[in-house]
């Protein structure tokens, strides 16, 4: 072993040394999670109770009070008739396929999620727009989030958090958060800067400008972002169910390892449903709210 | 001139013996062995590719498996060419079937005790409280069980979604109205799930109650103690209800040890018969495994290691599934 020369093979720790490297970090987070396991879990149980209160509360409701309530959202968000029907009819068949109750555990989850997403990922994004040193402290954060396959980090927090809805809100959120940060701040940044030395001129200072110029013309690529989110969100509905979220991830999982193809595709199909609903609700909000502001712009 | 012939003859014969082999090892050709995504069968099947390469002169490949999709692919496909580690009760129809019809071989036991399945308990529990070790106890002490999401119930963590298990859980779980008694039954999701909700429990020394299996690394490093139903094992109900979806009226039976066979498809075992003979005569037993497993839990082995270790250090355990030939050239290949 001794002789093989380096120039002929890359210099590597021998294994014992990488066993004792792992078997150490290994002991370090155990000691971690003994220690601190229980006092994050209490951190998170008002998240939890939400959750928990959420779900009950859309499986408690009546069918035909959801779908209203979806419709009537989708109507003020939309305007749009053929939205609106669209929304009501894939609900309907959701309900009519016996996913209802699955479909609404995913979207309770899902929401919270998207929310988090976006409540965390707007303000993230604008401070990478303001500051070079954020940006480039929060961009290799994000490729590691979004590239870091999602077990490696979900077994830990799974030692730390047990299984079900946290860890799961954690993996969806890790997962699907960069896009809305990258879209946030590119957007901001390709603001022109023309249109903010006018501002300035007229004696805005940075917030009006950050909120009536900056982010008003970054719309589009934020909303851009947002639908990514969105969309990455509910592609982990599945990752989710291995930890214990229950939803329409389940069924997928269970068909996967029983190849049922029709119960696979269909609650696939549920997931895509969600997926079109809450993007075109989100998108059609955002496109009527910028005529609004085309409107302003001209008038 | 009689005896000449003999003398003839016996010289010849390690001659014809070796040629016979390098045959046998001609034909073995392209082997794929489905390397499952558990401790021991991956174990195993790092055992088989090294012995199968270095000894038959096969062109071993592992492929990744599970049981169920590699029981289907064999049966569909006649791919891959050996399940080193199938728990066969999971789908026992469908091979049984693939049996039949001359597509599979259940060519050996490869864990000679058979699998054990149960509910489980941590073992610092039963130390505080000793009526935990029977299913009465725990229904008496359920408050120690807390659910994590629910504070009104109590956890039973099941089978994940899908596998087969879940079946004979859920038949269980009904069958011993742990419901009445306030427990949900939880679906871990994934294996992984299950591991950790286990690794939680032993770090923080909280309950833990549900379905297990071993020999598994979990319960090597956990120590755990099976939960007796009080029912003995009634082998009859267990195949004709317990396992089955459409059981109605339950009853509770302990969990009958599962046959862990090797399985090889037909085209293999025609092919390869000195190969075939090997896989049938692998097999480990539980203690032996048991053993394996923790040591590949305290060095973080994976299942190449492990089977170099296995090799190198347990000679007469493998030497005795093997020809001296055989073994003379697996032992140079691993120097």
């Amino acid at each position: 072993m001794a002789e093989t020369s380096w120039l002929s093979e890359i210099p590597q720790l021998s294994r014992g040394e990488l066993r004792d490297i792992r078997k150490g970090l290994d002991g370090i987070y155990r000691d971690f999670s003994r220690e601190y396991g229980e006092a994050i879990e209490a951190l998170f149980d008002p998240l939890l109770a939400f959750l928990v209160w959420f779900e009950k509360l859309l499986l408690a409701s009546p069918w035909f009070l959801v779908i209203a309530v979806i419709a009537g959202l989708a109507w003020i968000a939309s305007r749009s008739w053929k939205l609106v029907l669209g929304v009501v009819v894939s609900f309907f068949m959701i309900g009519y396929f016996g996913m209802w109750d699955d479909t609404m555990r995913t979207m309770s989850i899902i929401l919270v999620c998207t929310m988090m997403a976006i409540a965390l990922g707007v303000p993230i994004g604008i401070a990478m727009a303001r500051s070079d040193r954020v940006q480039s402290t929060v961009t290799p954060m994000l490729d590691i989030m979004q590239t870091m396959p999602a077990f490696v980090y979900l077994i830990p927090v799974v030692m730390l958090l047990g299984i079900g809805k946290i860890p799961g809100v954690i993996a969806v959120i890790i997962y699907a958060i960069p896009p809305v940060i990258r879209l946030t701040n590119l957007g901001i940044r390709l603001v022109d800067k023309d249109v903010l030395e006018a501002a300035t001129a007229y004696g805005a200072n940075s917030v009006q400008r950050l909120m009536g110029v900056q982010l008003p013309l970054a719309m589009p690529t934020i909303m851009a972002g947002i639908n990514q989110t969105i969309m990455m969100a509910l592609s982990m509905v599945v990752i989710a169910s291995m930890i214990g979220v229950k939803g329409l991830g389940q069924p997928v999982l269970k068909s996967i390892t029983n190849q049922y193809f029709t119960l696979g595709l269909l609650n696939g199909l549920a997931i895509v449903a969600l997926a079109i609903i809450f993007d075109r609700v989100s998108q059609a909000y955002a496109k009527r709210s910028q005529l609004h502001m085309e409107g302003l712009d001209n008038g | 001139m009689k005896r000449m012939a003999k003398t003839a003859l016996l010289a010849a014969a390690p001659f014809l013996l070796a040629s016979s082999f390098t045959q046998a090892a001609d034909d073995c050709g392209k082997v794929t062995i489905a390397d499952m995504n558990w401790s021991s069968a991956t174990l195993i099947a790092n055992v088989d590719r090294f012995i199968l390469e270095h000894g038959y002169g096969c062109e071993a490949e592992l492929v990744p498996g599970d049981t169920m999709p590699t029981g289907t692919a064999m049966i569909e496909k006649g791919e891959p060419d050996i399940a080193p580690e199938m728990w066969s009760n999971s789908m026992k129809d469908a091979l049984d079937k693939g049996v039949a019809e001359k597509r599979l071989r259940y060519a050996g036991n490869s864990l000679s005790d058979g699998g054990e399945e149960g509910f489980w308990v941590p073992e610092f529990l039963v130390n505080k409280y000793p009526e935990l070790a029977t299913i009465e106890g725990v229904k008496k002490h359920a408050k120690l069980f807390t659910h994590p999401e629910d504070p009104d119930r109590y956890a039973f963590y099941g089978c994940p979604a899908g596998w087969n298990c879940q079946i004979s859980a859920g038949n269980l779980f009904n069958a011993m109205k742990l419901e009445d008694s306030g427990f949900e039954m939880i679906d871990p999701g994934s294996g992984a799930g299950l591991a950790g909700s286990i690794a939680k429990a032993f770090t923080r020394e909280e309950a833990w109650f549900g379905y297990y299996w071993a020999p598994t690394a979990v319960l090597g490093k956990y120590k755990m103690v099976k939960v007796d139903f009080g029912s003995g094992v009634d082998k009859d109900e267990f195949v004709n209800c317990t396992s089955a979806e459409d059981c109605l009226n339950p009853k509770p039976t302990m969990y009958p040890p599962s046959v862990v066979q090797t399985v090889t498809t037909e085209t293999f075992a025609a092919k390869s018969p000195t190969a075939y003979d090997y896989v049938a005569n692998r097999s480990f037993t539980n203690n032996q495994m048991n053993g394996l497993l923790a040591w590949m839990e305290d060095n973080q082995a994976d299942g190449e290691v492990a089977a170099e270790h296995f090799l190198t250090e347990y000679e007469s355990s493998w030497t005795a599934w093997v020809s001296p030939e055989v073994a003379a050239k697996v032992k140079a290949a691993l120097q």
